[in-house]
């Protein structure tokens, strides 16, 4: 019981706000039914601290109290920070069958092994998720609790999705991943969003996706909107047709909230203007970046209204059909021809 | 490319024909809506994301007695689609049956330079520019009464009028001044 324990339970009831602290703190189940009843949450908030600090002190509450109050609020509310999806590759026989308390022992031994000082954390969540808190320390220092790296897999998926992970910590989670999952390799998948959610089901295609049908599909239906006999659309097909289009690149019903796509060019500048540029040598580099609140969402509407031509290119369908918000394009690779687009921000 | 024509057709006793001609499709809906509410006449709206207008639909499409260009203002393509659909129009059209109406003119982030651009272009056409708002009830059906005021002299139902006649009182001018530089 020392100062990091309360100054980490000040930290966390701040970054709680102020109508969600009476749920997180029953969910953790770590205060009695009277000393719940004795708060009263109608208070400013740095009051409800400072009785949290007073009772943690009376209880002599742990530090592993206090991460779980920590992990229990993360787990419920995953969006706060970038989520970066990491791919699992080459399987070995047995990957399949890695199941949870197997999973757990591995990863903590495999990760005790590399570092001396670690705090470790494991919980398994409602939907086939483990969710991973690592207090990161080295030789000399204890673990700092005040900047843990989550991680999040699914147990027989290869996708693994981490938000606060420095690149001094990266190789060894990395190593400590691959090999308690049996897998041989991990690889970035470049994807990453603010949205937990929205990265998995992007990932694991678990969003309701249009396939290309000859057939005229329902969609023309249900989306008559001239109702009046004296109103009538003169280009009617087009727009279905649009939409149908759009669905079939990005797909239909709501869409994965992404918030953004970069595309980094490395090709030749093709301008017939421009000599000078259209000769050097070197490739012109630069980088394309689309931003929005739901950049697929935006997206599907650009092509169904016209803006963006349709069939929609490859380089803009390839988000949701790979799964990817992070390509380099180079000259080699089919695609790579088409020119740059201008971002259009919705 | 097939030009359309305001005379090629006969007219409807008591029926007046609209052609709305926007690229987002999106205000012209609620605007057609609020148009043909209106008793008095029969009115017929037709709608259009560009010219020129599909071949198959050239048989049962009535007399057109007046086209609104829709621009909005926030994006440039709107502009420019309209721009290019203008030469889909015969020339009869210009003599009073053309009008442009602009939408999102008060938001703050539009250039102001687009609207100007606008403005020569309807000047340069000898047609009235209307100002709409898009975004409320009130504003849909104010703008759709406008519309009608001057659809009823162009498909010739208000006698002792016609639509030459009150297109050169409202046609759209340019100031002097507009391609000078403001100092406020």
């Amino acid at each position: 019981m020392g100062d990091s324990t309360k100054s980490l339970l000040q930290r966390i009831i701040r970054r709680i706000p102020s109508r969600a602290i009476e749920s997180t703190l029953r969910k953790w189940g770590r205060l009695t039914a009277e000393q719940l009843q004795s708060i009263d949450f109608t208070q400013p908030k740095w009051t409800v601290t400072q009785e949290l600090l007073d009772m943690c002190e009376e209880g002599n509450w742990t530090l592993k109290f206090i991460t779980e109050l920590e992990m229990s609020y993360i787990i419920d509310n995953p969006n706060q920070g970038m989520w970066y999806a990491y791919q699992l590759m080459n399987p070995e026989d047995d990957a399949n069958s890695v199941e949870l308390t197997q999973f757990k022992e591995q990863f903590k031994s495999h990760l005790k092994q590399l570092v001396r000082h670690i705090s470790l954390k494991m919980k398994k969540h409602t939907d086939e998720a483990v969710w991973i808190r690592i207090a990161w320390g080295d030789r000399f220092f204890q673990p700092n609790h005040m900047k843990p790296t989550y991680a999040v897999h699914y147990l027989q998926t290869p996708y693994v999705f981490v938000t606060s992970l420095t690149s001094k910590h990266k190789p060894l989670f990395s190593q400590a991943m691959t090999l308690s999952t049996r897998y041989q390799a991990i690889k970035d998948a470049n994807l990453s969003g603010r949205n937990l959610t929205a990265i998995r089901d992007l990932l694991m295609r678990q969003f309701q996706q249009a396939f290309p049908t000859k057939h005229p599909s329902p969609l023309a239906e249900r989306n008559q909107t001239v109702s009046h006999p004296r109103i009538e659309k003169e280009q009617d097909g087009n727009a279905a047709n649009r939409l149908e289009l759009a669905c079939e690149a990005f797909g239909g019903g709501t869409l994965p909230q992404l918030q953004s796509a970069v595309y980094k060019l490395e090709t030749k500048f093709r301008d017939q203007t421009n000599k000078a540029m259209t000769e050097r040598e070197e490739s012109f580099k630069c980088i394309v970046k689309f931003a929005s609140t739901n950049l697929l969402e935006s997206l599907r509407h650009c092509a169904s209204s016209g803006f963006a031509s349709t069939p929609v290119t490859p380089l803009l369908s390839s988000i949701s059909l790979k799964g990817k918000n992070y390509f380099v394009i180079t000259d080699n690779s089919p695609g790579a021809a088409s020119q740059p687009r201008r971002a259009q921000d919705k | 490319m097939s030009l359309l024509k305001p005379f090629s057709k006969l007219p409807g006793i008591n029926s007046a024909n609209i052609l709305l001609v926007e690229f987002e499709e999106t205000f012209q809906q609620s605007l057609a809506d609020a148009l043909v509410e209106e008793t008095a006449v029969t009115v017929n709206v037709r709608l259009a994301k560009s010219l020129p207008l599909p071949k198959e639909n050239e048989e049962n499409r009535p007399r057109i007695d007046l086209v609104v260009f829709i621009i909005n203002l926030t994006t440039e393509l709107s502009f420019q689609s309209a721009e290019a659909s203008l030469k889909c129009l015969d020339s009869g059209f210009f003599l009073g049956k053309v009008c442009f109406m602009v939408t999102n003119a008060r938001n703050a982030s539009v250039p102001t330079e687009r609207l100007d651009s606008v403005r020569k272009l309807a000047a340069s056409l000898h047609c009235p520019l209307l100002f709409a708002e898009d975004q409320t009830p009130a504003g849909v059906t104010n703008a759709a009464e406008r519309l009608l005021t001057i659809l009823k002299v162009t498909a010739g139902l208000v006698p002792m009028t016609t639509a030459l006649y009150l297109s050169n009182l409202t046609r759209c001018t340019v100031p002097p001044d507009i391609d000078q530089p403001t100092f406020d």
